[in-house]
């Protein structure tokens, strides 16, 4: 039982993040506060809900930087509708974010299984149309926080738990865990029991093998695609609660470092292998990292140092295991 | 169709990029005649695309090794930083007449050079030796250098080189802008090293099947460490170029350039699972995309409609290139068909 | 009576422009063994494929349990009972042996969701039926390969399959295996269930089967029943022609001639252990065993590529460690990979490139630089003297025929001019008049005075063309053989028995 688990990435994973926790609370006692867990969970909940869907890509054995694209349109777009049109509700908001997602979602997917193009390359390619139709034909004023509509300010101020600090300063637990948790529910359960998620790790797995067991594989890849940008609706709406300001040129940028915590996370490149408690140890990592350098005295300017070691670390290990294990099967797909 | 012929195909594709090339200048320069057409624009042209095309260079030759390099804006704002501190840790406006100052400025440019070559080298070897895949481990390099030059600048540029750095951004010989050489320099040695040399058809042949070079002796190690290092090399290049013309060194310098030089690659031909890739082509693919980018800003595009641009461009290459695939599997069987290989 | 299980009637199908199946009839009948035969290219996998429902047919109809399908789709032909197992046996390896042995079903009931007990409780249902022990939740890439088939076969086999087709399954079985895999499919015989077996392992299929139906370029020459086969009259039919066998002569070595290659105690757990041997000039050594003897992971150390935990290389007298294949080849081996299409050739590259990668540090000229000239001298001169039939040298390999690339494999390593040359499966998938002539051409290197050692598969093979023959087991040589001195079957036999009892 114990070997077996240290066999597995997790494990690790998990050592880092307890050996970081102790490491910094014996410099600074608030990192080990309520406060500051709920405030990780809370920025950390929008990268939480795309991985998801980044690991639904790489299990299929695709890739997809477009995301961010994808969940700024849907976010922006979504205030700006509300606002034009008056319907100040919260579930108007996500229906409409999320019905662009699963269209933008549904042009990746048919690009990608039709015309059979590699999909970094592709999603590369997206990323900038939707960003640059974006920004075009939507426009790019910006929205304060005066003019944001209520539904979204008090989504993103309301609380399910309220606590009281020893300075007496209230703080809570941000309702945005609900969507993040909803997610990671409905992900598990896709991948987990249903045929469509052992598709996505058939596919991702042996693609040829996929189809000859009779999967259907352009359906697979236009859910794959669609689903995440279903999911980066849904992180639109949080995201633009969560700043309460937006402007279509945020949050783009930030695809790379999204991707880099799944794959922190033990997911492979190749397809057909990944966890969801491995990816949400990954973003945990992130999150901890960008929001907490700070209890070490150390600039927000530090952040991307940090993490450029942990992934090339992290990433370093499991490639030369698996070198490892290549070279004494004598397998030469390098 | 004759064997000659089809394998010309992927040849033709240099006359067609050629073609599209003088006819993109062409239908420019008659729409906007009056400020496309002046030598001003030209030379403004000439004296900006030089560091965007070293580092679509760098690009292609990591695609040609069936790899990728995300880190090479990273790896060139970091080489910048690096010399823009040393420049001007010691180089003020007091002595810069001083030839110690001059000096110092080329200490700097090596010291940059160097930098570069050593994040080449790191990404080198997690590929060869580590045996990370080329995606993942320029990423996490990307995402270091990066961290790495904010840590150092606090994202605050570093400003004020001497005259005589600027002269590299600024000059030029009789007509031709300096950055300009240095990029006809580099990429005539580029177009030498992969055409004429031993070392250049072995980075094609470990792009196109590593397995394969193994197995027929390729050091495929070596060659992969030094193809990453061409790759810095070329970053540091171009970053001299950069923080010599904007007279400062910041971190995000040229976060768009990266899906460019991707799209240039591919438009050039280059095929991105390796083994083929013509400097030539990547020249055209380079001017194109300067001529387009230039009519744009005059036409008043925003650089998010040039990024629209950019990327429907970039799908629409890669279609064509399925499409063409397609057709030449076709004749690859109908060829075989001819000459009795298959009934 | 007609209890034909399927029919396929008159079947063809092309490629652009290129005949892959042309007019081909086949019956096979409930309850029995069949096999199909046909070199590479005669249109066997493309006819399982149709078959499978996985390609579309261009005309003809496919009449499965009395139902006319002229445009059959997998999930049809699965649902009838059509279950194919293919060479490279379709596993998920990320997945587990339940999850492999149940998928299929999963999706041919349409189902949504997945039950985790549903697919043990079907994965052991299935695997005692046969009487197998594995377990269920063991991810397939950590299988043994003979492991791996049983799950392709259990899996096949949950779906009330009437027809099993398999494509070369006998290729990673030990004898054992072998047999059980026999008696397996005559227990389906028992129970109704056909078989449809891919093979070119002549001996086998003439073991086998009931009947065996022949392809020769997309045609079907004809269904035979097998007691009026046997081997010759089944390569006549194969491939339209006779061949003549040869043995090779051995010059002898000279008196007091130093081996040229000589392995004392070579180890490499668990790949192989103690190999001692000795090979000199102008011998042709043939190591044969079957698959997991060790014989590839030998030549693979010899080349620098498997490095050995103890032992000794020596080269013409001289010590040699092989830490890569540069050092290899630099002390005079080359190597000729048993996979030509992933280890050997550069496909989309030009032929002329294949040919010269192993000698690019000879046709730099003084300044370092590649020579057009030289280069050129040397392409042209290995297509002249190996006859390769290519229009130009700058034709991608990936278009020449598998004799024509295998000509240019052999060219690109006698440009390095090796003094021992290591042929890893030189034959496989070549046709049978490329064939012979390859086995001249290692001949006449031999007689030139090259060491070659030879590994193959195929008794026949080496019987005629070494003059000394090992016989690897379980990473050891069990045993040496004069040609001259023994026959195939002594041979044979000698490397299908176990332990030294005959099983």
């Amino acid at each position: 039982m114990l070997d077996k688990l240290l066999k597995k990435h997790e494990t690790y994973l998990f050592l880092i993040i307890i050996a970081y926790a102790v490491v910094v609370t014996s410099v600074n006692r608030s990192f080990m506060t309520f406060e500051n867990l709920f405030d990780i969970l809370r920025s950390g909940a929008g990268m939480g809900i795309l991985a998801m869907g980044v690991l639904v890509a790489l299990l299929s054995g695709g890739i997809d930087v477009s995301f961010t694209a994808v969940a700024i349109s849907g976010g922006y777009i979504a205030v700006r509708v509300i606002m034009a049109t008056g319907v100040d509700n919260l579930f108007a908001a996500f229906a409409i974010s999320c019905s662009i997602g699963i269209v933008l979602g549904l042009i990746n997917g048919l690009i990608i299984s039709y015309f059979k193009l590699p999909t970094l390359i592709a999603t590369l390619g997206t990323l900038n149309v939707f960003h640059g139709a974006l920004t075009t034909f939507v426009g790019t004023e910006s929205v304060n926080a005066r003019q944001m509509p209520s539904c979204f300010v008090n989504f993103g101020s309301a609380k399910i738990i309220t606590l009281v600090s020893e300075q007496g300063s209230k703080y809570g637990l941000s309702v945005f865990v609900i969507p993040l948790v909803a997610v990671i529910v409905l992900t598990w359960f896709i991948l987990r029991f249903t045929m469509l998620g052992r598709g996505i790790y058939a596919l991702g797995s042996n693609r040829e093998s996929a189809k000859r067991a009779g999967f259907n594989i352009t359906a697979l890849q236009l859910f794959v695609y669609s689903y995440i940008g279903f999911l980066a609706g849904v992180m639109g709406v949080v995201f633009v609660s969560e700043v309460r300001w937006v402007n279509p040129v945020t949050l783009i940028g930030t695809e790379l470092t999204v991707i880099a915590a799944v794959v922190i996370g033990g997911t492979k490149l190749t397809g057909g292998s990944g966890t969801i408690l491995g990816t949400l140890l990954g973003v945990a990592i992130v999150t901890i990292l960008y929001n907490t350098l700070v209890f070490l005295g150390l600039s927000a300017a530090w952040n991307n140092f940090f993490v450029g070691i942990i992934i090339i670390i992290s990433i370093g290990i499991t490639s030369y295991r698996n070198r490892i294990k290549n070279r004494k099967s004598l397998s030469f797909k390098t | 169709m004759s064997d000659r012929k089809l394998l010309k195909i992927k040849d033709t594709k240099i006359w067609i990029l050629a073609f599209i090339m003088i006819g993109v200048i062409f239908v420019l320069a008659l729409v906007l005649s009056g400020k496309f057409l002046t030598l001003r624009n030209f030379q403004s042209m000439a004296y900006q695309f030089p560091e965007f095309g070293l580092l679509a260079l760098a690009m292609t030759i990591a695609m040609i090794t069936g790899g990728i390099d995300l880190s090479v804006i990273a790896t060139a704002n970091l080489t910048g930083i690096i010399a823009a501190i040393i420049m001007t840790n010691y180089v003020n406006a007091e002595n810069a007449g001083n030839p110690a100052a001059l000096l110092f400025v080329v200490l700097a440019i090596i010291a940059a050079l160097v930098t570069a070559a050593a994040c080449g080298l790191l990404n080198g070897v997690l590929i060869s030796l580590v045996g990370v895949p080329p995606i993942l481990a320029t990423l996490g390099t990307m995402i270091f250098y990066s961290g790495i030059g904010m840590a150092v600048t606090k994202g605050i540029g570093v400003v004020g080189f001497p005259e005589s750095f600027l002269e590299i951004g600024a000059g030029k010989l009789s007509l031709f802008p300096i950055p300009l050489l240095i990029f006809i320099g580099c990429a005539l040695v580029i177009s030498f090293i992969l055409n004429k040399t031993s070392f250049g058809l072995k980075l094609c042949l470990v792009g196109a099947n590593p397995t394969a070079s193994l197995f027929s002796g390729i050091n495929n190690k070596v060659v992969i460490i030094n193809t990453y290092m061409i790759t810095g090399l070329l970053a540091g290049i171009s970053s001299i170029i950069m923080i010599s013309r904007f007279n400062s060194a910041k971190v995000g310098y040229g976060d768009t350039y990266l899906l460019q030089a991707i799209l240039v690659a591919v438009l050039g031909g280059i095929d991105p699972y390796g083994g083929y890739g013509k400097v030539s082509g990547v020249v055209m693919g380079i001017i194109i995309l300067q001529v387009l980018q230039n009519a744009f800003t005059l036409f008043g595009f925003t650089p998010y409609a040039k990024g629209l641009i950019w990327g429907l461009m970039l799908i629409l290459v890669m279609i064509i290139n399925f499409v063409t695939s397609r057709y030449q599997e076709r004749s690859k069987i109908l060829r075989m068909k001819d000459q009795g290989v298959i009934e | 009576m007609n209890d034909d299980f399927l029919i396929v009637d008159n079947v063809s199908k092309s490629y652009v422009g290129v005949h892959a199946l042309k007019n081909v009839d086949l019956k096979i009948s409930s309850g029995s063994i069949h096999c199909l035969v046909g070199e590479n290219g005669s249109g066997k996998s493309t006819l399982i494929k149709a078959i499978a429902g996985v390609i579309p047919i261009d005309s003809g109809e496919i009449i499965i349990n009395g139902k006319t399908y002229t445009h059959l789709h997998a999930i049809d032909s699965i649902r009838e009972g059509i279950q194919v197992i293919y060479q490279d046996l379709s596993l998920f390896p990320n997945l587990t042996v339940a999850e492999n042995i149940s998928l299929i079903q999963m999706v041919e009931e349409r189902k949504k969701f997945i039950s985790w007990n549903e697919m043990e409780q079907i994965a052991r249902r299935e695997l005692d039926r046969i009487g197998i022990r594995l377990k269920v939740d063991d991810l397939v890439e950590d299988l043994s390969m003979a492991n791996r088939q049983i799950v392709a076969i259990v899996r096949a086999l949950t779906q009330d399959a009437r027809l099993i087709v398999m494509d070369e399954p006998t290729t990673a079985l030990t004898k054992g295996e072998i047999d059980s895999l026999f008696s397996l499919i005559s227990d389906l015989k028992n129970n109704g269930i056909s078989t449809l077996f891919v093979s070119h392992k002549l001996s086998e299929v003439l073991a086998i089967s009931e009947k065996v139906a022949v392809l020769r370029d997309g045609m079907m020459v004809g269904d035979f029943e097998t007691s009026d086969l046997d081997t010759n009259r089944l390569v006549f039919h194969m491939t339209g022609k006779e061949i003549v066998h040869s043995i090779f002569q051995y010059q002898g070595k000279k008196s007091g001639e130093p081996p040229l290659l000589e392995l004392k105690d070579l180890t490499k757990k668990p790949n192989y252990s103690d190999i001692n041997l000795s090979l000199f000039r102008g011998e042709i050594l043939g190591i044969t065993g079957l698959l997991g003897s060790g014989r590839t992971e030998l030549a693979l150390s010899l080349f620098g590529l498997n490095r050995p935990e103890s032992g000794q290389i020596w080269i013409d007298g001289r010590f040699q460690t092989m830490r890569r294949p540069g050092d290899a080849i630099r002390a005079g081996i080359s190597y000729l990979p048993e996979d030509r299409h992933s280890q050997g050739l550069f496909l989309q590259q030009s032929i002329g490139n294949n040919l010269i990668v192993t000698i690019l540090s000879r046709i730099l000229n003084k300044l370092r630089v590649i020579s057009e000239k030289k280069k050129l001298e040397s392409m042209n001169r290995y297509v002249r003297e190996l006859r390769i039939k290519t229009p130009t040298l700058d034709t991608p390999a990936e278009s020449l025929s598998g004799g024509n690339q295998q000509r240019v494999l052999f060219g690109k390593w006698l440009a390095t001019d090796p003094k021992i040359f290591i042929l890893d499966g030189p034959t496989v998938g070549i046709d049978i008049a490329s064939k012979s002539e390859i086995h001249q051409l290692i001949k006449k290197l031999a007689q030139g005075g090259m060491g070659i050692i030879v590994i193959s598969d195929e008794i026949n093979e080496v019987f005629h063309n070494c003059n000394r023959i090992l016989v690897m087991k379980n990473g050891r040589i069990a045993a040496e053989v004069d040609p001259q001195h023994t026959t195939e079957q002594e041979l044979t036999d000698l490397v299908e028995k176990k332990n030294g009892v005959a099983s």
